[in-house]
């Protein structure tokens, strides 16, 4: 295909897929637009695979000028290469997800956002990763938007968010490339400079560095339903991709990423949304990655970049069961479901193989990624961001593991009998099911994943080695063991509705309170002023006239010798300035 | 005059028996075979399951030991099972805590709104189930 036309060779892929999203934004016909949405990533993966296959090493294109400005807006090496595969192959996996849906904003948003996402992660300088990135905050935005009326401020908070980020990505990129004789090419970036400093804040910010996350949980639980599965698979990850690029081997990115995989546990315990729990651990697993970029090295690069493929898999595997489970009941609240394994049995089995893959189970996802991370920090001796990963391993076994099959499929009868998933739905499930299995099965399953993996290692980490797989099911049994023991002695808390207070309240309730008040004293202080500028006018001019009016005190007869004086006095005043003055 | 038909006892009866059956109508056929899952008694002895796991798996790590243990981790047999049942009960124990601190009514941010019924949905604010 590329040797037909070359012209392919040079558009970043990603452009392809945004122009699919355009032209369905046209298109009034459901099937034809569905026909885009699942063929356009297909045609972007299968460019990407040639082109990578022709140039294993690194292959450049869409080189262009703006003035001093070089811009390289393709790049494909063996690092970008795992995000484009992956953002096509959930592309395809969300479109199938979608199917049913007939709406040609989710379709077209739902194009674009994931065009923008492959175009980002494939873009070689930082000019074309500003514009995508900003590219995916604004077309995303729709789908948060789809999720109905009362989504519409958590959607303008994303917004504001993302957009905020993008602004301090493009200035710490022009700060970056200043420092660097103007080299804009988007490599190593580093926490030398100003610019470094404000390109990984602006990368924390979509990551959902702790005290930066709360658009996530915001968000996600409040767009529409096929919006949160194509919403979780891409910004984040996106974000990720250019902390590895940008950022590798930062210590301080360790001590992020460990505080990043603990905290999300604690509030995934109390909250009742299940979708917002998923948010969480979302935000959990992220951690997980960023601490291993932090420790950088092949091993735990290695593991970053499972953990992405992965995570997007059996993440979006849950995103969808629950999807499912909201599509025929109409909630997501664990405190209104329960027994659902009765009605839609197959959906329970896909939740369960996802939880099973969060949760690391062995032959399922994460057993081989998350334990390449937990590798290389006990390789590094890093024992208190190991400890607080292993902390969070059973956060991520109560959270994704536990609460949320349990809650749902099993716990009380909720007495709800509904339909099974639509056949899409059970279709996109499916494909993400046999993922898990298929990424970590050990006779030829993982080993695809370990030659997706950018860097040499000296020798290939083996998952399944009898202490591995011992010590990670002490850890799971322990956790499902204090689960059923806190549930016989009625320990376990109840799910109960209510809205948990995360960071967003500063700007929610107090930001918002502090800005109401600042705009009631402004509108006083304005008024007061305003009031106080008549009534000096008013009095100037009132002295004005009873000194000059014809009526007024000059106006009265004064003694000619008085006259004399003053007009002295006042020529003595005028020579003096003029004196000065000249 | 009172607008209300009145319903032949042979047809309440009926009625009762549909009403008797429904819960297995209702049960999707491939579940049928899994029914024992919501059993009382399986729900109740389901704990013996994990607690034998983690003995067993305890067991054999005494004999596979971990090729790259923690400083003290070689003198503790057991020991990710006693983390992870510790780290496990903390993170569950301070949920109650965590609530009363946190929790607030759902409607605490005013920002109401109906969910469009077409693409998500919600009870709170639709009353009823869709798409069934």
């Amino acid at each position: 295909m590329i040797d037909q036309f070359p012209i392919l060779a040079e558009i970043n892929p990603g452009l392809w897929v945004i122009l699919a999203g355009l032209i369905c934004t046209l298109l009034p016909v459901g099937r034809a637009r569905k026909a885009f949405v699942i063929a356009a990533p297909i045609f972007a993966g299968l460019i990407i695979f040639q082109l990578h296959s022709v140039t294993a090493a690194q292959h450049l294109g869409g080189v262009m000028s703006f003035g001093p400005i070089e811009l390289t807006t393709l790049r494909i090496d063996r690092l970008s290469v795992v995000w484009g595969y992956l953002f096509c192959l959930a592309g395809v996996i969300n479109g199938i997800y979608a199917l049913h849906e007939k709406c040609r904003i989710t379709d077209s948003s739902a194009l674009i956002y994931t065009g923008a996402a492959i175009a980002g992660v494939l873009a070689g300088d930082m000019i074309t990763l500003f514009v995508m990135w900003e590219l995916t905050a604004i077309s995303s935005v729709f789908l948060v938007w789809k999720g109905g009326d009362h989504a519409y401020a958590a959607g303008v908070r994303y917004l504001a968010i993302h957009v905020l980020s993008g602004v301090m990505l493009l200035a710490g990129a022009v700060m970056h490339a200043q420092a660097n004789g103007g080299d804009f090419m988007f490599n190593a970036i580093g926490l030398d400079s100003p610019g470094g400093l404000l390109m990984l804040l602006a990368m924390g910010i979509k990551v959902g560095f702790p005290g930066l996350h709360m658009w996530m949980q915001d968000a996600y639980p409040k767009a529409s339903i096929t919006g949160t599965v194509i919403l979780a698979s891409f910004t984040t990850k996106f974000a990720i991709y250019a902390l590895a690029r940008g950022f590798e081997g930062e210590p301080v990115l360790i001590w992020i990423g460990a505080i990043m995989t603990c905290f999300p546990v604690f509030f995934a315990v109390v909250e009742n949304d299940l979708r917002r729990v998923l948010s969480f651990s979302l935000n959990n697993q992220l951690g997980f990655m960023v601490c291993g970029i932090g420790i950088g090295g092949a091993l735990a690069m290695n593991g970053v970049v499972g953990q992405v493929f992965v995570h997007v898999i059996f993440k979006g595997l849950l995103f969808m069961s629950i999807g499912a489970v909201m599509y025929r009941t109409g909630t997501a609240k664990a405190s209104e479901l329960g027994g659902l394994f009765r009605s839609m049995p197959y959906t329970t089995m896909f939740c369960l193989i996802g939880a099973g893959s969060i949760a690391a189970f062995p032959l399922l996802a994460a057993f081989v990624t998350k334990a390449m991370i937990l590798a290389a920090a006990v390789e590094n001796h890093l024992y208190i961001p190991f400890l607080m990963m292993l902390f969070a391993s059973a956060g991520v076994m109560e959270h994704s593991g536990i609460k949320v099959p349990h809650f749902t499929f099993f716990a009380h009868d909720s007495g709800r009998r509904v339909k099974e998933a639509p056949w899409n739905m059970l279709a996109a499930m499916s494909i993400s099911g046999f993922l898990c299995f298929y990424l970590a099965w050990p006779f030829g399953g993982y080993q695809q994943l370990y030659a997706l993996m950018p860097f040499e290692m000296e020798h290939a980490y083996k998952p399944y080695t009898w202490d591995h797989v011992v010590f990670q099911m002490q850890l799971l049994f322990a956790a499902i063991f204090a689960f059923t023991l806190l549930k016989r002695f009625k320990l376990y808390p109840a799910e109960r509705r209510a809205e948990i207070l995360d960071v967003d309240w500063l700007y929610r309730r107090m930001g918002l309170n502090v800005a109401m008040w600042g705009s009631a004293m402004w509108d006083r202080l304005s008024a007061n002023m305003s009031r106080a500028r008549t009534r000096a006018v008013s009095t100037v001019g009132r002295r004005l006239y009873q000194t000059f009016s014809p009526a007024g005190a000059a106006s009265e007869a004064t003694p000619s010798g008085l006259a004399a004086v003053l007009t002295a006095g006042l020529l003595f005043v005028v020579l003096v300035i003029a004196y000065f003055a000249r | 005059m009172s607008t209300e038909t009145e319903i032949p006892v042979e047809v309440e009866a009926e009625a009762e028996i549909e009403t008797v059956s429904a819960p297995m109508d209702d049960i999707h056929p491939v579940s049928r075979y899994f029914l024992f899952l919501g059993n009382e008694k399986v729900k109740r002895n389901f704990i013996w399951f994990p607690l034998v796991g983690m003995i067993i798996s305890i067991l054999l790590g005494l004999h596979f030991k971990q090729k790259h243990p923690l400083p003290i981790e070689e003198y503790i047999p057991g020991s990710w099972a006693i983390y992870g049942f510790i780290a496990y009960s903390l993170i569950v124990l301070s949920a109650g805590t965590l609530f009363k601190i946190l929790g607030r009514d759902e409607s605490y941010y005013g920002e109401g709104g109906l969910p469009d019924p077409d693409y998500s949905t919600d009870p709170m604010v639709t009353g009823e189930a869709h798409h069934d």
